[in-house]
């Protein structure tokens, strides 16, 4: 695997297609972070407006994906490309789609937050603010990682979704423990569950994108290692 | 090897024919070696060095852009470059041990071990059949039965036998290009060849007959070690599991035709397959 970088495509068509799928990859990946950005201001603020916009822009998002489809499809048909080309392609199709989950995750945390808003608040809310802080700087790092190409960035990704995941059992072991002392409260404990499930998914679709943005720098396969 | 230049051999009765065939074995790993081999147009270095060694029966695809020297080490292979005047090289190509350049090979018998189909089909102002049996005329054989078996066993192998079995005796000139491309390679196995040579055999053919010749490529390397050169990379990702790129002479890099198109290894490769030049 070389490291040099290689100058532009003797088609101007090709870089202009290649440059559209990534913009629209970008763009997608813009308006998910904005997105999540809505439904956590929803879940602190306790205003249902935020959750709304959350929910309701999920379907631009969703158009995005088929057009991200719909854009590397072509760009295979019309150009054919082959090794880094067709990595980036292959590549950005898939990150689409784990954009999308992404997407799906702030509109289910949004969900939640709106039965949580139906309640007084609970000061345990907050032993989701590290498992928030943390699925949104994943999910910021791995966007950066193919905006940047950055491989390194990508792979230290990878362990910082078994952090995510130790927090997320910690918050859930907490909010049980919780349950069991204070049973009026349970749906909305039940509801924080979800939400901190959430963004553990979260971190695993980040992961998702930061192994294809590996692949698509370094042609290398980093999915299902040590497992 | 020698350096001197190599004038067109004529056939004698003391030149001994290169073999081929007795004891290789399939897969054998350095079936044509290529080492260190220059090849000259008068003062002009068309090759620098060059060391490749290619397996028996598989697909082998060269690739680069116009002028890297990939045409001039295929004709090498039989020695078709030394109908040009002027020519000289350096260096050595063996196959199956031996040196094509041993002044003991008849230069001749060379090439009906070593078929070659080119870019623009050149088939024989003649009937089908008698294209396909020219190869055996012209090395003594007269026998009729012999004719006709090697007649339809070649067609059948380059797939063409059901499209034509009822107008062998018409002139060839009547047929489509890409049956005429096909019949030059049953013309050009008609002499059981080790080796089938092919220089751009598509680039005048449409997309089906492309296809067609590609099939049969696939299928004739279970007989034939085929080297073929070809400008088409998706033609050289489909047919070939060896691929060598050269550029301006020198062989880049020789890999697994997946690896080169996936992740070679070097830039200039990845350059050219990804059309940044060439």
């Amino acid at each position: 695997m070389h490291t040099e970088p290689s100058r532009p495509h003797t088609l101007s068509d090709f870089t202009t297609a290649l440059d559209k799928l990534r913009g629209s990859v970008l763009t997608m990946a813009s308006l998910t972070k904005k997105n999540l950005q809505n439904a956590i201001q929803g879940l602190f603020e306790r205003d249902d407006d935020f959750c709304n916009h959350s929910i309701a822009d999920d379907e631009e998002i969703d158009l995005l994906e088929i057009q991200i489809d719909r854009e590397g499809i072509e760009v295979m048909s019309r150009f054919q490309p082959v090794a880094k080309d067709l990595r980036e392609v292959i590549s950005s199709i898939k990150i689409g789609a784990n954009i999308e989950r992404v997407a799906d995750q702030a509109v289910n945390i949004a969900r939640r937050a709106r039965k949580l808003n139906e309640h007084p608040e609970l000061p345990e809310l907050h032993l989701l603010d590290p498992v928030i802080k943390l699925s949104l700087e994943m999910f910021e790092d791995a966007i950066r990682s193919f905006a940047e190409r950055n491989a390194s960035l990508a792979v230290e990704l990878k362990a910082r979704d078994k952090s995510l995941d130790r927090l997320n059992k910690e918050v859930t072991d907490e909010l049980i423990n919780r349950m069991q002392d204070d049973s009026t409260n349970l749906p909305a404990y039940l509801n924080m569950i979800f939400i901190s499930r959430c963004l553990e998914r979260i971190g695993d679709h980040s992961a998702n994108i930061a192994e294809d943005v590996v692949f698509a720098v370094r042609a290398e396969d980093i999915r299902h290692l040590g497992k | 090897m020698s350096t001197e230049e190599h004038p067109i051999q004529i056939p004698n009765s003391t030149a001994r024919p290169l073999e081929l065939t007795d004891d290789f074995s399939p897969g054998e790993t350095n079936f044509i070696k290529v080492d260190n081999f220059k090849f000259f147009y008068g003062k002009k270095e068309a090759l620098h060095g060059i060391n490749l060694e290619i397996p028996s029966r598989r697909v082998i695809s060269f690739i680069g852009p116009s002028g890297c020297g990939k045409s001039t080490l295929l004709r090498n292979f039989n020695r078709m470059n030394e109908l040009i005047p002027g020519v000289r090289h350096e260096g050595d190509i063996t196959i199956h041990g031996t040196s094509i350049f041993d002044p003991s090979v008849e230069v001749i018998a060379l090439r009906r071990r070593i078929g070659m189909v080119f870019q623009k089909s050149n088939p024989f102002p003649m009937s089908i059949y008698e294209n396909i049996v020219y190869p055996l005329r012209i090395a003594g054989q007269g026998d009729r039965s012999v004719h006709d078996e090697t007649v339809e066993r070649c067609l059948c192998s380059a797939a063409l036998w059901d499209e034509v079995k009822d107008r062998l005796h018409d002139s060839a000139l009547g047929l489509s290009g890409g049956q005429m491309q096909r019949l030059c390679i049953a013309r050009a196995i008609a002499s059981s060849p080790e080796i089938l040579l092919m220089d751009e055999p598509c680039s005048a053919l449409d997309p089906i007959a492309t296809a067609k010749v590609e099939e049969l490529i696939i299928e004739l390397k279970k007989d034939f070690t085929i080297v073929i050169v070809t400008h088409n990379m998706q033609q050289a990702s489909r047919v070939s599991e060896l691929t060598a790129f050269f550029y301006l002479g020198n062989l880049v890099e020789f890999d697994e035709t997946r690896k080169i198109f996936t992740n070679p290894s070097k830039l200039q490769t990845e350059e050219y397959i990804t059309g940044r030049f060439g």
